[in-house]
């Protein structure tokens, strides 16, 4: 759904994006994440059409977004970290312009902007000014402006920035709603803890380019549909780690991928219930298993790995 | 209807401006009028003509407004796309089926109904003048389209100071140096090229070179509408020419600037 290739823009003597890459199946609800300055704003600017990249290609919906913008603005909806809204305006006011905006035919207008308002639970508020609202309110009524069109693609940049937590999980409850409803979301983010959460995939961007985690992958699976792919397994063990990651290594289509004296890593491949019958295995071999868990490897943690202890 | 002219309208005309410049701009008519019709009636005591009292009125009028309203136009046009940098709402209307095109014109459309809403409402101050004769509605309608271009291409410049800077304040204050320019740094630069030139037999004698700056120059224009209608060819042809290339340039470099505030958005 969303094709970028080898993308590159540079300001002045600076690059923002050098050659970075990224691929987003469609359904996808895809994470975007690295330091300040990596480059993740320029490429959702470069994916809304507001900015042209120097060299490489993008592509959404299989519309060239430097070819055909309109086409790309008609299937996307783009929410930047700090959304502008008429102060002076109306809620439904705001909303029947953007409408208006989007071209929605004038006979489907007023039903689109209603169903904006339900959605966004703001239907109460229609009539007041967008100054009167709270800030969580005006996040929301935003995301429905971004939705008016039904767009197929969102695109967004630091949506919770300055939201409170309740508003926060407010949106992260919408966006699994909206991405559950088909609509591909790219999001980017510096709250990894929401991206953990929601996200099927994270991409890593430093310096404008792709990063890779420890074990060469630019994008971490978060939330593998595929069973049969290998997970890892953290075996917590009495004593003598050794002779467990030993015997471990014994079971078909177990690796060992990390042994220390009382904890052992392990990589089980195929169905999950080989995970049931690999325990099985070590407690009747003799292996005194005192703890059996998929390892807390966190988007932080591997966050950690790639962009280091400090920050940038 | 462009739906920003539908937005601009609404906004404008629920600010405080909205209702206090029209007010202010009438009541400047007025005393105008009133002044003039006094101090005209006390000088000449009954011995000037109605009909050249009502040329007088006419022209005092005439200029006023043109001088009352190119201080009002860079208030209503200089803004309005720094606004929308300034509250962030530009990348909204970017990424919105609004391209450039219609967000320039409804930008433009809506500076010039404000300033044609204070020239209609001053009609009726305007045509106080029948009541002295020697001035038709010929005169009335070819100064108020005179004015109407001359405002026109002073919001098309401002709208380009609006979409070259960031800040309303800097773009506003652009835009009234701009007006002086035009105004009275062309007049200087035609009289000190005048004083330069020994030319003899009048207006039509003197070199276009020299007589170049005026058609930039408001007043002027003004000046070569006020003329019997088969004297308005070439100077205020040449003139009209050279307003609305101006502002066919501001847009087109207005349009360029919008084309790329994505990196400012």
């Amino acid at each position: 759904m969303i094709e970028v290739s080898q993308i590159q823009k540079r300001y002045g003597g600076s690059r923002a994006l050098d050659g970075f890459s990224l691929h987003v199946e469609k359904g996808e609800l895809f994470g975007l994440v690295g330091p300040n300055g990596a480059g993740k704003t320029t490429l959702i600017k470069i994916l809304s059409t507001l900015i042209r990249a120097d060299s490489g290609s993008a592509k959404i919906a299989g519309f060239d977004v430097a070819v055909d913008p309109l086409a790309v603005k008609s299937v996307v909806g783009y929410m930047p970290d700090q959304p502008g809204l008429y102060q002076d305006m109306r809620v439904r006011e705001f909303l029947e312009f953007f409408a208006d905006a989007f071209r929605i035919p004038s006979q489907r207008r007023s039903a689109v902007v209603d169903q904006g308002l339900a959605d966004s639970g703001l239907a109460a508020r229609a009539e007041s000014f967008v100054e009167e609202l709270s800030f969580g309110m005006k996040q929301r009524l935003f995301l429905a402006k971004t939705l008016l069109h039904s767009p197929r693609v969102l695109l967004l940049d630091e949506p919770a920035t300055g939201l409170d937590p309740l508003a926060r999980v407010d949106l992260r409850d919408q966006l699994k709603r909206l991405n559950q409803q088909g609509i591909t979301i790219l999001l980017s983010s510096h709250i990894l803890a929401d991206l953990q959460e929601i996200c099927s995939r994270v991409a890593l961007i430093a310096e404008g380019k792709n990063q890779q985690d420890a074990a060469g992958n630019s994008v971490i699976e978060l939330r593998s549909a595929d069973s049969s792919l290998p997970r890892l397994y953290e075996v917590g063990v009495l004593q003598d780690g050794e002779r467990a990651a030993q015997f471990a290594g014994t079971f078909t289509g177990v690796k060992v991928m990390d042994v220390e004296p009382s904890r052992i890593v392990v990589e089980i491949s195929g169905e999950p219930a080989q995970a049931a019958e690999f325990l099985r295995h070590l407690v009747t071999g003799g292996v005194q298993v005192v703890r059996f868990d998929r390892p807390p490897a966190t988007l932080e943690q591997r966050y950690r790995e790639v962009f280091g202890e400090k920050p940038r | 209807m462009n739906p920003m002219i539908r937005k601009e309208l609404r906004q404008r005309m629920r600010e405080r401006r909205g209702w206090i410049l029209p007010s202010l701009y009438l009541l400047a008519l007025c005393a105008i009028i009133s002044f003039v019709y006094y101090e005209q009636a006390s000088e000449t005591r009954g011995m000037q003509q109605g009909w050249q009292f009502g040329v007088e009125l006419f022209l005092t009028l005439a200029y006023s407004q043109l001088a009352l309203l190119l201080l009002m136009a860079p208030i209503f046009s200089a803004g309005a796309l720094t606004i929308e940098k300034e509250q962030r709402t530009l990348p909204g209307l970017l990424t919105s089926l609004l391209g450039p095109v219609q967000i320039w014109w409804g930008k433009f459309a809506a500076s010039l109904m404000f300033i044609l809403l204070l020239l209609v409402i001053g009609m009726p101050v305007l045509s106080a003048v029948f009541a002295f004769g020697g001035v038709g509605p010929w005169e009335i309608g070819i100064a108020a389209l005179t004015t109407v271009v001359i405002l026109g291409t002073i919001s098309a410049i401002s709208l380009y100071w609006s979409s070259t800077f960031r800040r309303s304040v800097h773009a506003t204050a652009v835009s009234y140096v701009t007006v002086v320019l035009m105004t009275v740094v062309t007049l200087i630069i035609f009289a000190i090229a005048m004083s330069r030139t020994h030319a003899v037999g009048g207006w039509h004698a003197i070199p276009a070179m020299v007589k170049a700056p005026l058609y930039l120059n408001p007043l002027f224009f003004l000046t070569t509408a006020l003329v019997p209608k088969n004297q308005l060819y070439p100077e205020w042809f040449e003139c009209l020419g050279a307003f609305v290339a101006v502002a066919l340039l501001c847009a087109g470099l207005t349009l360029r600037n919008l084309r790329r505030s994505g990196d400012v958005a």
